[in-house]
């Protein structure tokens, strides 16, 4: 008895030594940092401007790109689109830069980075940037109440106008806030504090615009105040998403392009662009191999396998699907032709004829294939040649070219000026057959966030499909 | 574990002895004549009994009133006989049996009528009878709510996955392994869906080394391993060495030949193409047209194989045979003829020995393996040692050290991936194909050449290489080393009172390499994947046996420390191979994908129990265990929980010539489960860097420092029954289980900025019975014939999930939005995706008619409920029959309900390839014909207003645009019934081995997917369904052939 004793002393003795929840450090992961510089946020929110660029879907809608044996997508298969990752990309990682730079425990050690002031402002501008591409591909979205972590984990949605006005007073408010040390961690800019003010007020001239069918007089100040501003209008000013000749940041178009043939140049833009001879035409598609020019892959169609990959052209190498072909942001022509739509509107003065051809010349220039004399000749030519009276039809159209990769601008523009007139696919997988005015929320949306779900569709005005207009689209 | 069995039996015999009234000796041996060592002897309702000696002998003193003696021995069928006195030779019968003693939660061997809850046991011989090399496998149909699910043999030494008892958390969840004590790792590093099958880790475990594998399947059984034994427990107890004259030396060798026989019926009427007219093509040499195929589609649309001239794809290639034209005929083996029969060499040889204070147990055993998919090989190595010797007459010192080495080359790919050959032959390929000629896939100036060329004169191939490309250059490698094992000292206090201390390891380290050939459609590559995974357990026990009269008591009393590390490094060449097939990460054209990966964690537990019998006839028994997890946030990293059991022998009270043993059992029991290792704590996600700048992000998971450990809480009751001394027996076991407060990462809206969350919620409830079932239908002195059969029923609910979260997705892949659901007040595993539209009217005529268009479209509905994955029914039946030297043993299992997905079966029809894309429509007309001339596959439905219509669809528009991703089409009923395993053996009687230094010798003839005789769905053997990682198993999209095994078994003791 003594014995059992002794052990039952010593058991307990080690089993209490054991028997305790103190474990130091061991939970704490050695394999990330609780700490980072917010460049480096930076550097990562800019990257998700790949995933702009490289969209093809919007580039099917206004028919720059058909697809080849499998068609679905440019037939508009898709109802429902994924917005969740911006808000977790990009927009979360735009507000920690922020915050680190407003609360006063960080702003401090946030300097290694730039101003906090001018880092607060790029972030704004792109969170601008981000919500302006969001806001017209969805409309109303969680935009106000969005992006609060555990405060808020069913953000309401707000309406397209509440966003676009806010988009505005944070477009103005970041250039406003500049000064200091520039940004680092900025591989698009290079964190040339002036090109983002211009830039800051192209995407406020743009959006201005935008909703000049629904508030035209508030679009007009606006406009004209950013372009007052300065805004982006030469082609050497353009921003452009820098791809490089690394896998790890390649051009979207050269990865689709390394073992499959998806996409063609579609039959709609060469059809247009062909008989004016259109130097860009070359760049943006190489030739077909059986005929030795360029040939458009017909739009939408169901048995688009019948068609031999000979006998159509593939998106433009180097210029398009190079490894580091940069892909446009915004540009100078872009910015042109909104110039030129406000002049035909009178809101600023000027030519709209200068801006408008303005607008073809830094595209050709943006593509290297400008030529004083061609150019001459191709402004001269009826379809180019400029004449008041067909004014929003000439600049739609040219416009529509000069905006080649550019797909979620062009639908955009497409939508609200109904340039170029196009026919829907005419094998559709939509409900209505129509091209596709808007895109469906997200399905988990109608799950995890049903209320305000259900509050946005009420916003929307008409059911969550991809038929539905926005509210700029009228 | 007979060491174990045999102290405890001497116990007992000593005490026993003291009133000991009558004496009865005699010999046990197996039907072979070879004596039994170590079989328990034992007087029926007694603790009196002995274990036989090292020549089978064993002679017992009987007291006064003592009726039946109880002989047992592992992996032999227990028998009953009338305790008279004098001399009772006895001989056991192989099998699985019910034993009466059963290993249970830390190795510790007790009586199963002391249990409380459910343990089945499967004997080592039932496992390796027809040389099944992973053991999980093996369990297949053999335990009731057991349900496992196999790779094909194709996927050489492919994982096998195994369920019990449904589900027990929302995530599901796999068991815990258990070897001798030591808990080891049954990872899976393989793809989870689509990829290549590395395997699971548990496949390490050598079957022939396997004495007894217990099954622990509530938490009653499993709360004394803590957390990790929620979703039950796999006991594997490994042969030992025993007292014997001399050393013994068992040796054997198997061969078996693997060959494919499930495949989905093609057809041979139509060529590849996309439309039924031939393409022309004109020769650059002469100048001439020719008839070509569109070599480009990837698809059988085309042309009907008549016999027709045309220029197959080969024939466009520099060489003897350019400009060949060749009629166009089927080739019905074309898929056939790709395979190989695969060969399997199991060696093994086993030494074992002891003497009163030593014993010991050395084995070796090699596999060769060579798959049936061509360049597909895989080695292991198995050595194991088990030894114990007393270092003093209290003092033993044990160790038990395994090492297995494995090393594969060309493990196939399985699932919807471009490398996966049988993918491509059953979704995407052209039926007019000679194998023979795919099989030359490189030119003669060393580039690679396929059949799915863009153009006559464009040879670059557009979507798929050759498939011999695939498997001869794009092969990955693999090798794992393992060692397990444990040291232990245990000090036998006092009679009755024994402390012991293991040092317990688990180490693996797995290394992967992938290749992606230079000159393929693939931009080339190469990637490197090594993985280090470590568990210690450093553990302390106490044990005491001791009877007080009419009471005995078994309480034990323990300590662990258990520690994780886990090291992984994956590195991949980024933007291709700087030289050509130059394999190795320096090669990289750009920057690399490089990451390290380390994880620790610590578990502390105590725990400790008792059982208190009374009279043999009636126990009660307690366990409770208190863990502290440095995974859980650090104010609330403590959880202890707590079991109940109790059994009530009632046949002891009773005396019927009809019921020889009656039991009733029952138990209630909680366990907890926490988190894997730095969930806790926010951390930044690195990203890609942008060149030179580096990029970090928010993480999008919030995490959460408030978790707490998860709870389940199970009751289990249960009755044994035995009939007629023992010929007949009935386990039928009742268990609920409720997973409460889970671990759930939910999705919460992006827009928060963090698409999920950590949080503690839910519930889910699995309910179900087991029933097993023995009948000895023969029994003769030359003749026995014994049936075991079970099966199970379970239903696993979700009660409860989160606050205003009506459904969690927990998995989906696939078109159509494919999902499997957790969707509260619904059936764990539901599917939802995109099903027919059907119309709905209160029941008049057209109710539930499937909605079509005009032309014969089905009108969708996304988001549809489609059924479930869990079965309905599982289970298996095993016949044991004997005749003299012969054995003759079958195994069928079977599965009812529970559905699957099948993407193989949806590109089988859309690329017009399978049987039902072709034949004659009810006009009599070829469905393939132009709907105006008659064609079409007949639709059958309601207009939206509910008319009655029936129209005829185009057959490729019908297969490829109307049926594609219509999920609800193409998910099916798993149900099936298989002959698993078979086997013809034949003992070489002792006579004729004469003089020969051989003590006994069988062959048998063994087969292993011998046939599956009924299943639901063509073509696809359902219980094969998902190989590598993913646990949910709830679609093939891409599965490798079913393979039959068949070969010779030749086993010799010295």
């Amino acid at each position: 008895m003594k014995n059992i004793f002794k052990v039952g002393v010593l058991s307990v003795a080690m089993l209490s030594a054991v028997g305790c929840g103190d474990f130091g450090d061991i939970n704490i992961d050695p394999n990330n940092t609780t700490s980072v510089a917010p460049e480096t946020l930076l550097t990562s929110s800019l990257r998700s401007v790949a995933s702009v660029v490289g969209r093809a879907d919007e580039m099917f809608y206004t028919q720059m790109f058909s697809q080849t044996q499998y068609t679905d997508g440019s037939r508009y298969v898709t109802v429902n689109y994924d917005f969740n990752g911006w808000y977790t990309g990009p927009l979360a990682d735009l507000n920690h830069i922020i915050e680190i730079n407003s609360n006063e425990e960080t702003k401090a050690d946030a300097l290694v980075s730039g101003s906090n002031e001018n880092q607060i402002a790029v972030a704004r501008i792109m969170r601008a940037y981000f919500f302006h591409f969001m806001t017209d591909r969805w409309g109303p979205l969680p935009y106000s109440q969005a992006l609060q972590g555990r405060t808020n984990l069913k953000p309401t949605y707000d309406d397209q106008e509440t966003i676009y006005l806010d988009l505005i007073k944070e477009l103005k408010e970041a250039v406003a806030q500049m000064g200091g040390a520039s940004v680092k961690g900025d591989f698009i800019l290079g964190g040339n504090m002036a090109h983002w003010a211009k830039f800051a007020n192209s995407i406020r001239a743009t959006i201005a615009m935008r909703m000049s069918n629904v508030n035209p007089s508030l679009a007009q100040t606006e406009f004209v105040d950013a372009v007052g501003d300065g805004v982006i209008t030469t082609a050497d000013e353009n921003v452009m998403y820098p791809f490089q000749a690394d896998a790890n940041n390649q051009n979207p178009w050269f990865a689709a392009f390394i073992t499959r043939t998806d996409y063609a140049i579609s039959e709609t833009l060469v059809d247009f662009m062909k008989p004016l001879n259109d130097p860009r035409l070359n760049v943006y598609a190489d030739p077909a191999p059986l005929y030795g020019d360029v040939r458009g892959m017909p739009y939408g169609i169901e048995n688009a396998g019948d068609i031999p990959n000979d006998e159509i052209s593939f998106p433009g190498y180097p210029a398009v699907r190079g490894q580091d072909a940069p892909i446009a942001v915004f540009t100078g022509a872009q910015m042109h032709f909104l110039l030129a739509e406000a002049a035909l509107k009178g809101w600023v003065s000027g030519d709209a004829q200068a801006y408008y051809e303005g607008g073809i010349t830094e595209s050709m220039k943006q593509w290297g294939v400008y030529d004083a004399a061609a150019f001459a000749d191709f402004i001269a030519q009826d379809g180019v040649a400029w004449d008041a009276a067909k004014g929003m039809e000439l600049i739609g159209y040219q416009k529509w070219v000069a905006l080649y990769l550019q797909g979620a601008e062009s639908w955009s523009e497409w939508r609200r000026t109904g340039y170029p007139v196009l026919s829907p696919a005419p094998d559709p997988l939509n409900a209505d057959g129509q091209i596709p005015r808007r895109h469906g929320y997200p399905t988990s949306e109608r799950d995890i966030n049903s209320d305000n779900y259900a509050a946005a569709v009420q916003m929307l005005g008409g059911p969550d499909e991809l038929s539905t207009r926005l509210w700029w689209d009228n | 574990m007979k060491k174990l069995s045999m102290v405890f039996a001497m116990m007992l015999f000593v005490l026993g002895a003291t009133i000991a009234q009558r004496s009865v000796t005699g010999t046990v041996t197996g039907q072979d004549g070879e004596p039994l060592i170590g079989a328990s002897v034992l007087l029926k309702g007694t603790t009196v009994g002995t274990i036989t000696d090292f020549d089978g002998n064993y002679a017992l003193e009987v007291p006064e009133g003592a009726q039946t003696l109880v002989i047992s021995y592992t992996g032999f069928t227990t028998l009953e006989l009338e305790a008279s006195s004098g001399t009772l030779d006895v001989v056991l019968q192989e099998g699985v049996t019910l034993s009466e003693a059963v290993v249970t939660a830390l190795g510790i061997e007790r009586e199963k009528k002391s249990l409380g809850y459910a343990v089945q046991e499967v004997g080592g011989e039932a496992l390796t009878m027809v040389r099944d090399q992973n053991v999980v496998s093996s369990l297949t149909g053999k335990v009731a709510g057991v349900q496992v699910i196999s790779a094909s043999g194709a996927s050489i030494g492919g994982s096998a996955k195994i369920r019990i008892r449904g589900a027990n958390g929302l995530y599901g969840g796999e068991p815990l392994f258990v070897v001798d004590g030591t808990p080891i790792s049954n990872s899976n590093f393989s793809a989870g869906y689509r990829g290549v099958d590395y395997g699971n880790l548990a496949s390490d475990i050598n079957p022939d080394d396997i004495e007894n594998v217990s099954v622990l399947k509530g938490p009653a059984a499993t709360a004394i391993y803590g957390n990790r034994g929620a979703n039950g427990v796999i006991l594997i107890t490994t042969k030992k060495g025993g007292k014997r004259a001399g050393i013994g030396v068992t040796v054997n060798s198997s061969v078996t030949a693997d060959n494919v026989y499930i495949l989905p019926e093609y057809q041979n009427e139509y060529a590849g193409g996309y439309t039924q007219s031939y393409i022309s093509a004109v020769d650059p040499v002469d100048g001439k047209t020719y008839n070509v195929l569109n070599y480009a589609a990837d698809e059988s649309w085309g042309p009907r194989m008549d016999g027709s001239l045309y220029r197959p794809w080969w024939s466009w290639f520099a060489g003897d045979d350019y400009g060949r034209q060749i009629p166009l005929e089927a080739n019905p083996d074309n898929v056939r003829n790709f395979f190989e029969t695969g060969v399997t060499y199991n060696n093994s040889v086993s030494l074992s020995g002891g003497n009163e204070n030593t014993t010991f147990r050395l084995s070796f055993t090699n596999v060769s393996q060579t798959g049936v998919i061509p360049n597909s090989k895989l080695g292991r190595n198995n050595l194991s040692l088990n030894a114990s010797t007393k270092l003093t007459d209290r003092l033993t010192a044990s160790a038990n050290i395994n090492v297995a080495r494995t090393d594969a080359l060309g493990r196939p790919t399985f699932g919807y991936n471009g490398n996966n050959a049988v993918m491509s032959f059953n979704q995407w390929f052209q039926r007019q194909l000679d194998m023979d000629r795919l099989r030359d896939y490189k030119n003669p100036d060393g580039t690679f050449r396929s059949w799915n060329i863009r153009s006559a004169t464009n040879l670059r191939p557009l979507y798929w290489d050759s498939p011999f490309f695939s498997v001869y250059e794009n092969y990955p490698t693999d090798s794992r080393d393992r060692y397990y094992g444990n040291i232990s000292l245990s000090y036998e206090i006092l009679d009755g009172l024994t402390a012991a201390a293991f040092f317990r390891r688990d180490s693996y380290s797995q290394r992967i390499e992938t290749r992606t050939a230079t000159g393929g459609l693939d931009q080339d590559g190469y990637g490197e994947t090594v993985i280090n995974g470590v568990e210690d357990n450093y553990e302390f026990i106490a044990q005491y046996n001791k009877n007080f009269g009419d009471f005995t008591l078994d309480a034990n009393l323990g300590a662990n420390i258990r520690v994780n590390d886990y090291r992984s490094n994956s590195m991949a060449t980024v933007g291709g191979l700087n030289a050509p097939n130059l394999f190795n990460i320096k090669a990289s054209i750009d920057r690399p994908s490089v990451s390290s990966f380390m994880s620790e964690k610590v578990v502390r537990s105590l725990y400790g129990g008792a059982t208190l019998g009374y009279k043999s006839f009636a126990y009660l028994g307690f366990t409770v265990r208190n863990d502290w997890s440095s995974a859980l946030p650090v104010n609330n990293n403590s959880y202890l929980y707590p079991s109940v059991t109790g059994s009530f022998v009632f046949s002891e009270l009773m005396n019927s010539s009809v019921l020889s043993f009656g039991k009733l059992r029952a138990s209630f029991a909680q366990v907890g489960s926490d988190i894997g290792a730095y969930n806790t704590n926010f951390t930044y996600g690195a990203g890609t860097p942008f060149g030179n700048f580096p990029a970090f992000g928010l993480p999008n998971t919030l995490i959460n420092q408030d978790l707490k450990p998860a709870l389940s809480s199970s009751y289990e009751g249960g009755v044994e029954l035995k009939f007629f001394n023992n010929k007949i027996g009935v386990d039928f076991t009742a268990y609920r289980t409720d997973a409460a407060d889970q671990i759930i990462t939910i999705a919460v809206p992006g827009s928060s900025g963090f698409s999920s969350a950590i949080i503690n919620a839910g519930k889910i409830r699995s309910e179900g019975v087991e029933l097993a079932l023995t009948a000895t239908v023969l029994e003769t002195s030359d003749l026995a014939w014994d049936l075991t059969l079970n099966g199970a029923r379970n239903n696993s609910q979700v009660l409860e999930l989160a606050d205003g979260l009506t459904n969690q997705r927990l998995d989906s892949w696939g078109w159509g939005g494919l999902s499997i659901n957790a969707p509260v007040g619904g059936e764990w595993g539901t599917f939802r995706g995109r099903g027919f539209s059907t119309y709905e009217c209160n029941g008049c005529a057209q109710e539930g008619q499937k909605i079509i268009t005009e032309d014969g479209r089905y009108v969708w509905q996304n988001n549809k409920e489609l059924g479930g994955v869990l079965p309905d029914l599982t289970g298996g039946l095993r016949s044991m029959f004997s005749y003299k030297g012969l054995t003759f043993g079958a195994f069928l299992e079977f599965q009812v309900g529970g559905q699957f997905h099948s993407v193989t079966r949806m590109f089988n029809a859309y690329s017009g390839l399978g049987l039902e894309t072709v034949g004659n429509n009810d006009k009599g007309n070829p469905i393939r014909d132009e709907v105006a001339a008659g064609g079409g596959v007949m639709v059958e439905g309601v207009l939206a207003d509910g008319t009655p219509h029936t129209a005829y669809a185009d057959a490729q528009t019908y297969f490829s645009n109307n049926l594609f991703a219509l999920n609800e089409n193409w998910i099916y009923d798993a149900s099936y019934l298989k002959l698993r395993e078979l086997s013809l053996g034949y003992s070489i009687p002792k006579r004729v081995l004469g003089d020969l230094p051989i003590q006994n010798a069988s062959i048998s003839l063994i087969a292993r997917n011998l046939w599956l005789i009924h299943a639901n769905v063509d073509g696809i053997d359902p219980s094969e369904i998902s190989p590598g990682s993913n646990g949910y198993v709830f679609q093939e999209n891409g599965i490798l052939p079913g393979v039959r095994s068949i070969g010779l078994n030749l086993k010799v003791g010295f």
